[in-house]
């Protein structure tokens, strides 16, 4: 029993990260129509800024990611608006190639600048944890899954509250009635993967606290994000939530399938994405479209 | 539609002669010896890497060709080809390294597996559209990848697991030559395969899907068994080259049997050269591989890059992908085969008209 609370609380915890990475990736595909193959990239570029702002001021890492979000903001902005704007009303397969190849572009960027070093973000309480009986939870961790929860609700509050979150529902909903209505698309694309970008960067500083990152390192999190928001269902941030962290949980479960250990991470988290796909199309949560 | 003149015509004449010269340059020359292309002072023929090299090419047209089947003609975003390209060196490379069959005998059973794995996964994942039938493919590609290097059987893996497969070399005078020459076979089949296809009635119910599946569906085209036949020959003709490959690298494992980069790479060519038409996808994958050697520094006429040490050329090289990838996606969203036929010239005018018509 106590091994089931212990993996059903170690499942919603890596289930945090997976939170933050997927609302991004699943606001950007929900509304842009793009599945960002750059997103894992933009992620790391978060981790490496957490990490030369803990290693350079030291901050304290938790502090850097609104620095992160900042800084992806307008990288991302200016992504949209001078690069990906261009074909938008090109076919799907046009903005995976796009989108790869900025991945490549800024993956080895960073490459050139930092070296494939494995590097780590390591505060003083990082191996501290709450004690709870038997089961040991990481204050790190515990404090990621909070921001992943904060991070959630402030997009939802921007989405559902603000004049610039209507004007992207609208663009979601209809993006020739949305321009009728004189909303500026070039803009409110750009804010839309701005925003994306903001929270794949505020993902990077909590992963580069968890694990030790390299330029490549972000690619498996593009593909965990695609999982995640189809487990979830498109089109709404709460969603993404739930389907982050039910994949956090069956990782946690298979990976404590005897034998197999975490081999088949992958392999597991496609099974269930194509099993969902091909069952339920709009997600655990999602609404038909 | 710009009227052809005399002068475009000419080019046309130009271009497809060229086009026969190179065709028969890198077909005939591996037939001279390399001894007598090093004393006749050619020593660019008795590189043996060209062959190397001329084999990747013909390998990547197979699977270029291939995707443009699923990709190009169906319209479906297959991002997951690299399993049938897996699935057929895995076969091949099992019935050899541990059934003891001879080469020849395995090699027809990688399209066969490649197939039958494609039609079971096919007829769930193609009733998914756009976006999901990519991802999802691509999911299965990773997927099978996975399972290969890691499934086990009392202990023991049975692919070879982590350390890879070691096949027995195929004892035969002029390897390199043979598998050179299998591997533009296998080329020349899927070219024309892909010219079949578009002659007949299939490739009309295919592209009829493509251009609107519920239109194509009400006219009487049975939409899942085509698009489960397009997804299966393009698994087929992938997995015969992965099969070439296993006997050819004598060697194979997770990372260069299953590498996800290929993925994109092929789909690239089949775009650069011009989804949908017959060469296309061929030309699109000689100019790419090409560029990719160069600028990965492995051709044998190769050149500096500027500013850039040799220890961080191939990160560079990456770089320079990555700005020709996003560069094609934006202005020549059509491919270079427009380009050839006389029915359009690349000009300032043209790239201007690319951009907006995509540009929102």
């Amino acid at each position: 029993m106590a091994d089931f609370v212990q993996l059903v609380i170690l499942g919603l915890l890596a289930g945090g990260v997976y939170v933050a990475v997927g609302v991004g990736f699943g606001l950007v595909w929900g509304v842009l129509n793009i599945v960002n193959l750059a997103h894992g990239a933009l992620v790391i570029v978060g981790g490496y800024l957490t990490w030369q702002l803990f290693t350079t001021l030291h901050l304290d890492p938790f502090l850097t990611l609104p620095v992160d979000a900042v800084a992806l903001f307008v990288f991302g902005y200016a992504l949209q608006r001078g690069v990906i704007n261009r074909i938008i009303r090109a076919p799907l397969l046009f903005t995976f190639l796009l989108t790869f190849g900025l991945n490549l572009i800024v993956v080895n960027m960073l490459l050139l600048i930092f070296g494939s070093d494995f590097r780590s973000v390591t505060p003083s309480y990082s191996g501290q944890g709450l004690e709870l009986g038997s089961i040991v939870i990481p204050y790190v961790r515990l404090i990621s899954l909070g921001v992943a929860i904060a991070l959630s609700a402030s997009l939802a509050f921007v989405l559902n509250r603000t004049r610039t979150g209507l004007a992207i529902n609208a663009i979601a909903a209809d993006r020739d009635a949305a321009q009728l209505v004189g909303i500026d698309l070039r803009h409110a694309y750009a804010v839309t993967y701005g925003l994306g970008a903001a929270c794949a960067g505020v993902a990077g500083g909590l992963i580069a606290m968890i694990q030790a990152i390299t330029p490549t390192a972000g690619e498996p999190y593009t593909l965990q994000a695609f999982v995640v928001v189809i487990l979830g269902g498109l089109g709404r941030v709460s969603a993404t939530v739930v389907g982050g962290l039910a994949f956090g949980l069956v990782e946690a479960f298979g990976q404590s399938i005897p034998g197999s250990g975490s081999v088949f991470a992958n392999a597991i988290a496609f099974s269930l994405m194509v099993l969902v796909l091909v069952t339920r199309p709009q997600g655990l949560l999602g609404r038909l479209r | 539609m710009i009227v052809r003149g005399d002068s475009d015509r000419r080019w046309r004449r130009i271009f497809l002669i060229l086009g026969i010269v190179v065709a028969a340059y890198a077909l005939l020359a591996p037939l001279t010896s390399l001894d007598a292309a090093q004393s006749a002072g050619v020593p660019l023929l008795a590189d043996r890497l060209w062959f190397r090299i001329a084999t990747f090419i013909a390998m990547f047209v197979v699977m270029a060709t291939a995707w443009n089947i699923i990709g190009g003609i169906t319209g479906y975003a297959a991002f997951g080809n690299v399993a049938f390209f897996g699935i057929g060196a895995y076969t091949t490379g099992m019935l050899i390294a541990k059934a003891r069959w001879p080469f020849l005998v395995a090699l027809p059973v990688a399209p066969i597996i490649a197939t039958a794995f494609a039609t079971l996964i096919g007829l769930p994942l193609l009733r998914l559209r756009g976006h999901y039938f990519a991802v999802a493919s691509l999911g299965v590609g990773v997927a099978v990848g996975e399972l290969v290097q890691n499934v086990e059987y009392h202990g023991q893996p049975i692919f070879g697991g982590a350390s890879g497969l070691f096949l027995p070399i195929y004892s035969i005078d002029n390897r390199g030559l043979f598998f050179f020459y299998l591997m533009v076979l296998a080329a020349g089949i899927s070219i024309a395969v892909t010219w079949w296809v578009l002659r007949s009635r299939f490739g009309y119910g295919l592209i009829a899907i493509r251009e609107n599946e519920e239109a194509a569906a009400v006219l009487g085209v049975n939409t899942t068994a085509y698009k489960v036949a397009a997804f299966a020959l393009a698994a087929a003709l992938t997995g015969m080259a992965g099969g070439i490959f296993s006997q050819w690298n004598v060697f194979i494992n997770q990372d260069n049997a299953f590498p996800i980069e290929y993925n994109v790479q092929m789909i690239l060519m089949a775009l650069l050269g011009g989804t949908g038409t017959v060469f296309g996808p061929a030309a699109g994958a000689v100019l790419l591989q090409l560029l990719i050697q160069f600028l990965g520094g492995s051709l044998p006429i190769s050149a500096d890059i500027p500013f850039v040490s040799d220890a961080a050329r191939p990160i560079v090289a990456q770089v320079i992908l990555g700005v020709l990838l996003v560069v094609v996606v934006i202005f020549v969203p059509r491919g270079v085969i427009d380009f050839f036929g006389g029915r359009t010239r690349l000009s300032l005018a043209y790239l201007r008209r690319s951009l907006r018509e995509t540009s929102l």
